[in-house]
């Protein structure tokens, strides 16, 4: 990666200046000149930056539909600032959101049979012979090494397979979708990767949720959709979670005997230990295992309350550390108090958890443990990037010529 | 009435008579406004946001199919990719929703979130 930097300051009373980056011959030249303003006396302290950027860092998200990828993707990019949009001027259907830092495909569109061809060979969206991995690595490896790509477009509305959209290559590259952990070549390009695990009651109170307001359906018709997609599910899904670096289970509570509502959840965050530039957050002693109920004299909670647990653990063969929240946060308070606790939390500042789930307050989970570890990868996935790009910086570039 | 039923638009043509004493007042004006001198019952401007409208139908649709699909062979390939479809299109719909609570609030910001450094969104920090 190259990153030329400019300082320019009063003594270079220069009209124009040039610079490019010194890197190997395939990185890409930048050149910019400024004009001097002449007659005043300010100093220009201007830092021009530029990042001809080689290194794109990639993260892969990986869940089944309706189990909040897009609630995930608004806290994530919340996290480095700025809201994501989808394109602008493109196809209004587009999957693709891209904000400053980070930009957010949908795997979907690398469908490779659109929804009649689907139907015709009785395929199902999960199945792996539905979507193109060639085109899939291709371009996810194009965007890394910083070439912009034209993707094409899925659209969920019609089920068809719409014209390209040129996606440029960003700082932060979230690969989400069912399979971004499927194919290995694409799992190799993968920094950090995530999979979130909703167990089954949890996914159908979740339908329930969402599609009883929709006319035609009724509590059958999500059941029967849920049983149909199941084998695929099971078997081409949910094997990827062994691969994810974080996973993020979420269960029915274990505090509310015989709770059927699935408003208070457990959640998990299952983090793989040796992972580079990820250390896993922990409560009080790391390695050791802790239960944990903040509620007490210091802190009051209303029914059910808060339970945390922290322990090592092995998940699929592989070390990992488990940081587990049942209950619910009522007040700010509670937040606050459960975060100075954590450690590890790669936050900048004192309470930056609590700040930006209440910035999302009105996402869903913002009360449970889903909101407060997917707020906590994200600045995990913060910490990454930084980590990487730290590591990957050349020495900044100066004015050439005066 | 001419109506224009593709996009669910209905638009009432001004009806062939007026009432006379009216149009000797105000002849040149009937012709721009027709509906001041029809009964408003016709004027019927349902303009249906489509994409809403339309994505709720096929998800009915879509259950419809693949209850019948699935009545004929539970496990085979056509009825799962039937309830997967279903799936689908329960997901978009939801996201259409979620679009038209979230946007279309109001105006202004949507016209200020694409157009910040016009005069009308200029905003003073410090």
């Amino acid at each position: 990666m190259a990153v030329s930097t400019i300082y320019s300051t009063q003594a270079l009373n220069s009209t124009h200046f040039l610079t490019s980056s010194p890197s190997s011959s395939s990185s890409k030249q930048v050149f910019f000149y400024r004009r001097h303003q002449s007659q005043t006396n300010r100093r220009f302290n201007t830092i021009i930056t530029c990042a001809a950027q080689q290194q794109t860092v990639v993260i892969g998200l990986a869940a089944d539909s309706g189990c909040g990828k897009s609630t995930f993707m608004r806290r994530l990019t919340s996290v480095f600032g700025g809201a994501a949009e989808p394109p602008k001027g493109g196809n209004p259907d587009s999957n693709t959101l891209i904000s400053d830092m980070t930009s957010v495909i949908c795997l979907d569109d690398y469908h490779s049979l659109d929804r009649t061809g689907r139907k015709e060979k009785g395929v199902t969206a999960l199945d792996p012979r539905a979507n193109d991995f060639d085109l899939m690595y291709e371009q996810v490896k194009a965007l890394k090494s910083g070439i912009a790509v034209e993707k094409p477009i899925y659209n969920h509305v019609t089920g068809l397979l719409d014209a390209p959209e040129l996606i440029q290559p960003p700082k932060i590259l979230v690969i989400e979708g069912l399979h971004p952990m499927f194919d290995e070549r694409v799992r190799d390009l993968l920094d950090f990767s995530i999979y979130l695990d909703i167990s089954n009651e949890v996914k159908f109170a979740w339908k329930i949720q969402r599609d009883m307001a929709e006319r035609g359906h009724s509590l059958e018709s999500i059941k029967a959709s849920i049983e149909a997609r199941k084998p695929d599910f099971d078997a081409f899904i949910d094997p990827q979670k062994q691969y994810a670096d974080a996973v993020i289970e979420v269960l029915p509570t274990q505090l509310i005997p015989d709770d059927n509502e699935g408003k208070v959840l457990r959640v998990r965050l299952i983090m793989k230990e040796g992972v580079k530039y990820f250390s896993p957050v922990y409560l009080f002693d790391e390695g050791s295992t802790i239960s944990w109920i903040p509620c007490g004299r210091k802190l009051t909670c209303s029914y059910p309350g808060i339970k945390f647990d922290y322990a090592p653990d092995s998940y699929f063969d592989h070390e990992v550390s488990v940081v587990e929240m049942d209950g619910q946060f009522d007040r700010l308070d509670e937040l606050i108090y459960v975060e100075s606790h954590l450690s590890n939390l790669s936050t900048k500042f004192y309470g930056e958890v609590t700040q930006q789930m209440l910035k999302h307050a009105d996402f869903p989970g913002s009360n449970n443990g889903t909101g407060l570890f997917q707020t906590i990868v994200g600045l995990k996935i913060r910490d990454l990037y930084e980590q990487l790009i730290a590591n990957k910086a050349t020495a900044p570039a100066e004015a050439a010529k005066a | 009435m001419t109506t224009i039923a593709a996009t669910g638009l209905n638009v009432a043509t001004p009806r062939a008579f007026v009432q006379p004493v009216v149009a000797r007042l105000s002849a040149p004006v009937r012709l721009n406004y027709p509906w001041k001198f029809s009964s408003m019952k016709r004027m019927v401007m349902s303009v249906k946001a489509t994409s809403e409208g339309g994505i709720s139908d096929k998800v009915e649709k879509s259950i419809q199919e693949a209850k019948e699909t699935c009545a004929d062979d539970p496990v085979s390939g056509e009825c799962v990719a039937a309830w997967d479809e279903v799936e689908e299109l329960s997901a978009a719909a939801s996201h259409a929703r979620d679009k038209k609570k979230a946007g279309g609030s109001d105006p202004l910001e949507e016209y200020c979130s694409d157009n910040p450094e016009t005069d009308e969104c200029r905003t003073y920090d410090n």
